[in-house]
């Protein structure tokens, strides 16, 4: 395999895990901009969509897309249940508000250890044979998720430009006063906005369960890397959780072709270290 | 706090108070890794001392000099890190004062715990692949399951000679047990005449394994080597390897993970993998012990389970014969001595002293297979001087 021929193949799938940070982040950063607090549990929302995901497709025989649209709607509903009943208390309370998503994130992964067990389970892939273009390699089950990320994502986009609804969020996410003042009804926004996030984790770990396993952990390393593209875009920024979700999976896949994973994890701290030192509100987040 | 001090007194006072009117307890500590990745070997290894367990139990507890004891098992789990092994095996030796533990599974848990176990004398009974487990100033570790050490090197000649293997590519993880198996199987390769042409290393918690593997296919490699990774790991290496276009062999020449591996790779994938395992299914004694496992836990048992049965019934062997249950020095001089014993995994009996200068490694007949279907086909039978 020769050197472009290698980079191309970094780069491609660089792309792909880019967008599964970026499905994880924008998830986060809408959680956060409605109600300032750190969603914790998040990780564990991601490993329920799995897990509704794979019990669609393997249990009731769905197939895949119908059951990573269900996977969204049954998110959305207990994303907004949970947010009524645990969260309220705590919109706009950083501390107590964190603490609170912790405990979630047990009562989430634990509940999920004694349901399904702690060993990992694989769901079918959703497109076999492999992508060639000219030398390039992509497995066709990568094309086949990275288009469904980029369709879900774009819908989002769509959504929060052009609908009331959407606008609305966006308008609480910016000033909460002011859009109270304007008539926007915080009482529904709040769980909406959770609800949203929690559907958004929760489609990213419906659509890479057929990539890699199912099992009660799986949260952790998606998790990790949305809180690393959140702080690197700009907290609450979503075109700057874009962009960094981008350049840290281009740099994870290049670095760790060429150099080590090790070295790929180095490197992306060191960045945003870098990052937090020169421009601490990230790429594309307003000074606070 | 206040209310709960004298409600613990209470329940303490009444435990004692009943102890000369029941039967007394054994507890036996599982330190074993019960989330994460390697929660399917350390569950494994839980379940199978509880079967032990319920073995003794059910005919009235184990009777050691004259006195029954109730068998109790105790599990922690220690994440598969370093640090969490000495904080549950502090609380198990001091809290709990048990002398007696099943695990850990990792080589750096077991390390980390020696300190402590080997200091207050707590006879351990480890998975962990690393050569420093074991040795003449480690008295009280034992090793029940073979390592590495022993079966690489016959499977490897096994494979290389009969599927013509000469470059091999692999991924371990960067941990004291993948550098460790990474030097075994680079001599053992070596020895007949393949090449370990490319090595990566990897933290624990990865999961897409596309940038190592391309690298390992630039290396122009005709075979993949799992050993050394846990179950879902592995499974994962192989899936995306047969995703990226990766026809070559795939082989895993340690670490019993066949049932784990085809769950999370898929049939398809996994077809013609070769895979070491410890254990015969047609065996009467390993298909009993598995059909006991799947009545009790409902799932089919990891391949290291009987391996940690036969050990938990050996230290109890060992108790008979020492006839107390609190001098582990006395337990140990008899457990070295046991030959031969009639378990799952078949007849057993202990080895090490050329390696490690104290026989207590498990010796144990072990095998290649293919997978066929996600189900292992014995290819060869192996002992640690050659596989047929």
């Amino acid at each position: 395999m020769d050197l472009s021929l290698l980079i191309g193949q970094a780069v491609v799938n660089g792309l792909v895990v880019g967008l599964l940070y970026l499905l994880m982040a924008v998830g986060f950063t809408l959680v956060f901009g409605v109600m300032r607090i750190v969603n914790f549990a998040h990780a564990e929302f991601y490993m329920l969509g799995a897990f509704v995901t794979f019990l669609c497709v393997t249990r009731f025989e769905l197939p895949f897309l119908p059951s990573v649209a269900l996977t969204f709607v049954v998110a959305v509903i207990i994303g907004w249940v949970i947010e009524w009943a645990v969260l309220k208390p705590f919109r706009h309370d950083e501390l107590n508000g964190m603490i609170a998503t912790i405990g979630l994130a047990m009562i989430l992964q634990n509940g999920a250890l004694m349901l399904f067990g702690p060993d990992p389970q694989s769901m079918p892939s959703v497109a076999t044979g492999v992508l060639r273009m000219g030398d390039l390699l992509v497995p066709n089950s990568r094309v086949y998720v990275v288009l469904c990320s980029a369709a879900v994502l774009l819908a989002m986009w769509l959504f929060l430009r052009t609908s009331r609804t959407g606008r609305a969020l966006r308008a609480v996410v910016q000033d909460i006063e002011i859009a109270q003042i304007q008539g926007i009804k915080a009482k529904l926004i709040y769980p909406l906005g959770f609800g949203l996030g929690v559907g958004l984790a929760a489609v990213a770990g419906g659509l890479m369960a057929p990539l890699f396993s199912v099992s009660p952990f799986i949260g952790a390393g998606p998790m990790l890397k949305a809180f690393i593209v959140v702080i690197l875009g700009g907290l609450g920024s979503i075109p700057g959780a874009a962009l960094a979700s981008l350049l840290l999976g281009i740099t994870e896949s290049v670095a760790g072709t060429f150099l080590s994973t090790s070295t790929a994890d180095i490197l992306i701290f060191a960045l945003v270290i870098g990052m937090l030192v020169v421009r601490p509100s990230g790429l594309l987040g307003r000074p606070e | 706090m206040t209310l709960l001090k004298p409600v613990a007194l209470a329940a303490t006072l009444l435990a004692f108070s009943s102890t000369p009117f029941a039967q007394e307890t054994l507890k036996i500590g599982a330190l074993v890794t019960l989330s994460g990745a390697g929660a399917a070997w350390g569950t494994g290894m839980q379940h199978a001392a509880e079967l032990a367990a319920d073995d003794v139990n059910a005919k009235g507890g184990l009777e050691v000099g004259g006195k029954k004891y109730k068998v109790q098992v105790i599990a922690y789990d220690d994440k598969y890190q370093a640090n969490e092994a000495v904080t549950v095996a502090n609380r198990l030796v001091f809290d709990d004062k048990v002398k007696y533990i099943i695990g850990p599974v990792g080589s750096a848990p077991v390390l980390a715990i020696q300190p402590i176990t080997e200091k207050n004398q707590v006879i351990v009974m480890t998975l962990g692949f690393t050569a420093k487990a074991l040795g003449t100033d480690k008295p009280y570790t034992f090793r029940p399951n073979v390592t590495t050490a022993e079966v690489a090197g016959p499977q490897i000649e096994w494979v290389v000679k009969t599927r013509n293997v000469k470059r091999v590519g692999a991924l371990f993880p960067n941990d004291e047990t993948g550098q460790q198996i990474a030097k075994d199987l680079t001599a053992a390769y070596g020895k007949v005449g393949a090449d370990l042409a490319a090595k990566e290393f990897f933290e624990r918690d990865r999961v897409d394994f596309v940038p190592l593997i391309t690298r390992i296919l630039a290396a122009k490699v005709d075979a993949i080597e799992l050993d050394g990774n846990s179950p879902s790991t592995a499974g994962l290496i192989t899936k995306q390897a047969r995703e990226l276009g990766f026809t070559g062999t795939i082989i895993r020449t340690g670490g019993p993970a066949t049932q784990d591996i085809v769950n999370v790779a898929g049939k398809q994938a996994a077809e013609g993998l070769l895979v070491h395992t410890p254990i015969d299914p047609k065996l009467p004694s390993t298909a009993a012990y598995a059909q006991a496992y799947a009545a009790k836990y409902k799932r089919g048992m990891n391949g290291f389970s009987p391996a940690f049965y036969d050990g938990t019934h050996l230290l109890f062997e060992a108790m008979r014969k020492a006839g107390t249950v609190t001098d582990t020095a006395k337990v140990v001089a008899e457990l070295e001595k046991i030959k031969g014993h009639k378990g799952a995994l078949g007849e057993s009996s202990w080895t090490g002293k050329a390696a490690y200068g104290v026989d207590h490694q498990l010796d144990a007949p072990f095998y290649v297979a293919e997978v066929k279907d996600g189900q292992e086909v014995i290819r060869a039978r192996c002992t640690v001087s050659g596989c047929k």
